[in-house]
């Protein structure tokens, strides 16, 4: 299980490219049966697949962590976008775990993230997660 | 829908409320998208086998939505420059979220607009609380 031990380990995932494809995929997901408010834009959550998913796909698969993930809720989630993420766009995005803690049996992990586009610097998404983990690993 | 004027956004403007019934079809389609297949989401069995009442919405497509109620207020997307809630409740599929928004702040020098938000469902319970935003409004 994730300890305090694990605060300041960092992950990173250089490369991702912004598949236009499947953030329009995601866009239509949001709507429903509903019609996609903005269908070729990149909806902002989409962050959850070129920043998020990469990194955090590399925290769960730490066995020095060892993350229960049958256990593990989303419990908080922030979204800061200083630049727009566009479709093709190729980001670097990296994760720390800023944060760990244990109560009522519970372990709240807290990860920041950063996605950037290196070509001109600019940061398209900030991040904060709150993950909970029940029960042991 | 254009984007709000700076000059015409006031401290208690409201969104306008966006509901949506999220169906199974529309959770494995989300689950598909962002690449997220949690059993919890997709596989019903397993949802009631940890103790939930059957398969739940991820949280980052409710969030989805609260975002596209608050791009549709600010006329676009990119006008949303963060976004932070809190998952306090499920959303059970074929559940309904309404999505809900009030200003609270503007900065006229930097033409920002900060509104609390957050969502209910048709069970009455929050699912999305301790919401914020910022957006940037035009002119």
């Amino acid at each position: 299980m994730p300890d305090q031990s694990h605060v300041g380990r960092r992950y990173e995932a250089r490369g991702q490219v912004v598949d236009g494809g499947r953030a329009g995929a995601m866009a239509t997901a949001i709507a429903g049966p509903a019609t996609a408010f903005e269908p070729h834009a990149v909806p902002p959550t989409f962050a959850a697949v070129y920043c998020l998913a990469p990194t955090l796909a590399q925290v769960f698969t730490d066995p020095e962590v060892g993350v229960n993930l049958a256990g593990l809720i989303h419990g908080e989630q922030a979204f800061e976008w200083p630049a727009r993420a566009r479709p093709g766009d190729v980001v670097d995005a990296s994760a720390e775990i800023t944060d760990v803690e244990e109560k009522r049996g519970m372990t709240f992990v807290t990860l920041r993230f950063e996605a950037a586009r290196p070509q001109d610097g600019a940061v398209v998404c900030r991040g904060r997660s709150m993950m909970i983990i029940r029960g042991q690993a | 829908m254009s984007a709000p004027a700076l000059s015409t956004v006031r401290v208690g403007d409201e969104l306008a409320p966006l509901t949506r019934t999220v169906s199974q079809e529309q959770i494995n389609a989300y689950a598909e998208a962002s690449g997220d297949f949690n059993p919890i989401h997709v596989d019903a069995d397993f949802a009631v086998a940890v103790g939930l009442p059957g398969t739940i919405a991820h949280g980052l497509l409710e969030m989805g939505i609260l975002a596209e109620a608050l791009s549709r207020w600010a006329g676009s997307a990119d006008r949303l420059m963060s976004l932070e809630v809190r998952f306090s409740k499920p959303l059970v599929a074929g559940g309904t979220i309404t999505c809900t928004g009030r200003v609270v702040a503007v900065d006229e020098a930097e033409g920002i607009a900060t509104l609390d938000v957050e969502a209910v469902s048709d069970r009455g319970e929050r699912v999305l609380t301790n919401g914020r935003a910022t957006v940037r409004l035009s002119g």
